[in-house]
């Protein structure tokens, strides 16, 4: 029952795919096994933050495809209650690109309506899109 | 554990089972114990209560009842596609290893290890999936073949 015996037990596939002598020498194999742990713990929040990153980077160059900018986008959709989130858009965009290009038509005419709206001073917004529902 | 240090593999069903027939995967379950140790005292209960009606409900699994002199009680179960999984019961009480055979049953024989999405389809596109040419005019696709 050494404890170098059951160390390279417990680990040998963790470490396998090291480079060098980190895969083999036992001082080197410690060291490396914890960093790779504390990487890996550290990982799982940051895996979150790239992931949003990635999802909001393919929705914007998508919508820049349809002449429409990723701020505006997302501002539109959610003034027409649209509640689709970054990770749906984006996988919309790549499998399903003309429903995409209908979600960016509707963000520009929410759009179009909002700033005649804002320039025309009307009292009720002539459009369809900007009409108040009650969202049970 | 770490990501490329541990195995991982993607969601799947062993031949899409429940969209036909339901085939229960676990194939063989094997209870070794001992017929005069502590450990297996709840085995032995188990074998006395609970093993019949398991293998009654369970029409498409072998139950083999190894009565060995071996210090540790084990449950040995066996998957249609060939994975076998062990589990020590010393002293377990009976109710648990009834729940430990339910729980063994409901599985497929596939590797629990991480699952790298909860999601699978065959089919994920339907409108085509996106290619750089889908958004440009049609004039700019054509290819003289020469």
């Amino acid at each position: 029952m050494s404890l170098l015996g059951m160390f390279w037990n417990q680990t040998v596939c963790l470490l396998q795919h090291f480079r060098g002598r980190k895969n083999r020498c036992y001082s080197l194999a410690v060291r490396a096994v914890r960093r790779a742990f504390v990487y890996a713990s550290k990982a799982r929040k940051a895996k979150r933050r790239s992931m949003r990153q990635l999802w909001i980077q393919r929705v914007a160059a998508a919508s820049r495809e349809q002449h429409m900018k990723y701020p505006a986008l997302i501002h539109n959709l959610l003034k027409c209650s649209v509640a689709l989130n970054r990770r749906v858009l984006c996988d919309l965009s790549i499998t399903e690109p003309r429903s995409f290009q209908s979600l960016t038509a509707l963000a520009h005419a929410r759009r179009t309506e909002g700033l005649r709206a804002a320039l025309g001073d009307g009292a009720e917004p002539p459009g369809v899109f900007s009409r108040i529902t009650q969202l049970q | 554990m770490t990501a490329r240090g541990t195995p991982s593999r993607f969601l799947q069903s062993v031949l899409h089972n429940g969209v036909g027939r339901y085939v229960c995967q676990l194939k063989r379950i094997s209870l070794i114990f001992s017929k005069k140790g502590q450990g297996s005292l709840g085995v032995r209960d188990f074998i006395e209560e609970g093993v019949v009606d398991f293998a009654k409900n369970n029409p498409g699994t072998v139950v083999y009842i190894s009565p060995q002199s071996c210090r540790i009680p084990k449950i040995v179960a066996e998957y249609l596609n060939g994975n076998v999984k062990e589990e020590t019961v010393t002293n377990k009480a009976s109710q648990e290893i009834a729940e430990l055979i339910t729980k063994l049953s409901n599985q497929s024989g596939l590797d629990i290890i991480r699952i790298r999405k909860p999601f699978h389809t065959d089919s994920p596109s339907i409108q085509g999936q996106w290619h750089p040419f889908t958004n440009r005019p049609p004039r700019l696709c054509i290819v003289f073949i020469l």
